[in-house]
């Protein structure tokens, strides 16, 4: 119930603040096991607050509980709130129970660190954050939640503080995201000034079309900075600088898919702006494409995984837009599952190699880590879409969804299976690079084994949970037969859209026959090696610039900017400000030198100044009177 | 009234107030000066206790009185500032005492 979600919210809470006050009191392993605890205790409050839930009638799933009145302002108020209902609570389960398998991952990964305390203290509060953005009961926690992600991610992106490349990757997913939660301050003005609240009851409200485009527009420019989606996806594949969890946790699994779940949790005001929710589904749907042939040609593991990232949140995106929450939302979890694994396996390779993670260095991985072979197989399967395994079941019903939105839906539709097409290649030529073929130079000189410890156990065990829920998580929900999560969400959000089952069948078949095409080629070009890379020079250098949208902002903003800054210290700061003060200085100091010829340092001249000056005053007031 | 009148009082008061003050201004030696100093609050002294006496009120001799406790602890202050100044074998003029100069 509502105190499940208190102690949910508070424990990572409780876990940072621990760590940050102990210090060395804490030893480094302690922090780790603190941390992951805390995360657990989380995962238990949002087991108890969904049992709660579950006992309940569909109507009167929503609780709020309100620990004080956090800002008020003439009629205007908002409570310090948590909130639990069907979509809080599935976020909330999502985010502790992932969260504290990758935290408990980290426990190895990070092992030997020199500052693993300041790390986990990290970890938790941006799990904390994460369960503020789900959890909060108006727009203005939500936002609160949002810009700390924003924050944990900024300081976790730039751990390794003493690569520039990590401090650099790290500012420029903050500056993003900042573009981002500008928009959604300014969306949350406009309702503000149009409905005095910020509940989000008030989105269901009636507004003028003008009203309901602005404030979509807006969270939707928030939601595409978050969740990394065009145009404003640039900063997701530098942020791979971070550790590996890192980019599991927050980059795979919980804070990138912000995005979708502030557009599910809005819907309302999207429903009333289909122009915008279209918009969304079409970046979305951009996205998916374009992430998915950048990562044909990354040669950084970590990275070819981010791009995947991006792509399948532009799925997600697409569902989301087309109004087939449930199913964006069902992607979302499965997607947690099977990323998380890929990032962890890819973790595990990036350990035994000496944190090496150029893919064209690795190769033969097969046989000297088998059971990370195997996991990260089934990962991949998941995100390719092949069943039983868990993307089969939420990817095709976001297709089979798109067929139910008239002819720009079909057009999306297409974009979709291309996608899925492009998932297969890259996914497999990763597979095919990094664990077929024989073992490298780079591989037998630098390999070695997980060790048995403590690092190991913990390093696997998470993957291979992972590794189980990437294979079973998707059967949770099989849209034409069965569809608890759809009914699940329905009381929070009403899919728009109702696929008819010939339409699942019919996307559900085209997904898989083309996934399944995509490992083929894969297999032909990268796993047997029978057909040669394609080289097509002028592709390639244009993927490999990643559609130079880098090289874009840097001629559209960041030299505009440089350039004005100039201009204005050359042509009004030295001239106007510098000078002025120096020129003010001056003549004070000269006047200064004209006042301290008075002071001459004889008493006598102070005591003449004060009789004189006693005697004029007294002649004075004779005078007057 | 027996006596003279408060004016002459006043003329007295402000005759001893002119010697002290130029003594304060024109002597260069600091046991002078401040010996003048002393002499420029007797005047003030003396005009308070004379008003006192013509209005009939007691006050103005208490603030005399006042008067004279604060200028028994300056003398103690200032004396002990010479005797330092002659300890360090500072030659006692107060023309030559013009560090502070601007």
């Amino acid at each position: 119930m509502v105190w499940g979600a208190w102690i949910c919210l508070l424990s990572p809470l409780v876990a940072a603040g621990l760590i940050t006050l102990g210090g060395t009191r804490l030893s480094r392993h302690a922090t780790g096991y603190v941390a992951t605890l805390s995360c657990f205790v989380a995962f238990g409050g949002a087991l108890a607050a969904f049992i709660g839930l579950l006992g309940r009638d569909g109507s009167q799933r929503q609780l709020v509980s309100t620990a004080w009145w956090w800002v008020t302002g003439g009629s205007y108020r908002s409570g310090l709130e948590v909130m639990i209902d069907p979509l809080s609570v599935f976020m909330m389960l999502i985010v502790s129970g992932v969260g504290a398998l990758i935290v408990g991952y980290s426990i190895g990964y990070m092992d030997g660190d020199r500052e693993e305390r300041r790390y986990f203290a990290y970890m938790s509060l941006f799990v904390f954050s994460m369960l503020l953005l789900v959890q909060g009961g108006n727009l203005l926690l939500l936002l609160a939640g949002w810009g700390m992600v924003g924050l944990s991610s900024y300081l976790l992106i730039g751990f390794w503080h003493d690569r520039p490349s990590a401090i650099a990757a790290a500012k420029k997913a903050f500056v993003m995201n900042a573009v981002g939660d500008a928009t959604m301050v300014l969306a949350f003005f406009l309702l503000i000034k149009k409905g005095n609240s910020l509940e989000f009851g008030i989105l269901g409200g009636q507004y003028s079309s003008a009203v309901a485009n602005l404030v979509a527009l807006g969270l939707l420019g928030g939601a595409i900075a978050k969740s990394a989606q065009l145009p404003l996806q640039t900063w997701l594949p530098d942020a791979m600088e971070g550790p590996t969890p890192v980019s599991a946790l927050i980059h795979a699994a919980t804070m990138v898919t912000a995005g979708v779940y502030l557009i599910v949790r809005t819907h309302a005001i999207f429903e009333q702006a289909p122009k915008v929710a279209d918009l969304a589904a079409g970046l979305g749907a951009a996205t998916l494409l374009l992430a998915g042939l950048i990562a044909l040609v990354q040669v950084d593991i970590k990275r070819v995984i981010a791009y995947s990232t991006m792509s399948q949140i532009g799925y997600m995106f697409l569902g989301a837009g087309l109004g087939s929450y449930a199913n964006g939302m069902f992607h979302l979890m499965t997607h947690a599952f099977f990323k998380a694994l890929l990032f962890m396996a890819a973790g595990i390779v990036i350990h035994a190699l000496a944190a090496e993670q150029d893919m064209r260095k690795m190769g033969g991985l097969r046989a000297l880590m088998p059971r990370t072979y195997w996991a990260f197989l089934i990962g991949a399967l998941a995100l390719v879409g092949i069943p039983p395994f868990a993307g089969f079941f939420s990817k095709d019903s976001i297709l089979a969804a798109a067929m139910d939105h008239g002819a720009y839906g079909y057009v999306l539709w297409v974009v979709g299976l291309a996608g899925t097409f492009l998932t297969g290649l890259y996914t497999f030529r990763m597979l095919f690079l990094v664990f077929w073929g024989e073992p490298s130079a780079f591989v037998r000189e630098h390999f070695h084994a997980l060790r048995r410890d403590v690092v190991g156990v913990s390093m696997a065990s998470t993957v291979g949970v992972l590794a189980v829920l990437s294979a079973v998580g998707g059967w949770l929900q099989f849209a034409p037969l069965w569809h608890p999560v759809e009914t699940w969400l329905q009381t929070v959000a009403e899919p728009v859209v109702s696929p008819t089952s010939w339409q699942e069948a019919v996307s559900s078949a085209l997904a898989f026959a083309l996934g399944l095409g995509g490992i083929a080629v894969a297999w032909l070009v990268y796993g047997a090696r029978r057909v040669a890379v394609p080289r097509f020079a002028f592709a390639q250098r244009t993927l490999e610039q990643k559609f130079y949208f880098d090289e874009a902002y840097q001629a559209l903003f960041y030299a505009p900017a440089v350039f004005l800054a100039r201009f204005l210290r050359r042509g009004v700061e030295q001239p106007l400000i510098a000078d002025t003060g120096r020129d003010l200085a001056d003549d004070t100091r000269d006047l200064g030198g004209l006042v301290a010829r008075a002071q001459t340092g004889l008493l006598r001249t102070y005591a003449l100044a004060i009789a004189s000056s006693v005697a004029v005053l007294a002649v004075v007031f004779v005078a007057v009177k | 009234m027996i006596g003279p009148g408060v004016a002459w009082y006043l003329a007295v008061a402000g005759f001893l107030f002119g010697t002290g003050s130029l003594g304060v201004l024109l002597r260069r030696n600091p046991l002078i000066v401040l010996l003048s100093l002393e002499i420029m609050l007797n005047g003030a002294n003396l005009a308070l206790i004379g008003f006192a006496r013509n209005l009939g009120d007691g006050s103005g001799q208490i603030f005399a009185l006042a008067v004279m406790a604060v200028a028994a602890s300056e003398v103690v202050v200032g004396l002990g500032l010479i005797v330092a100044l002659n300890r360090k074998r500072v030659t006692l003029d107060v023309d030559r005492l013009n560090t502070l100069r601007g």
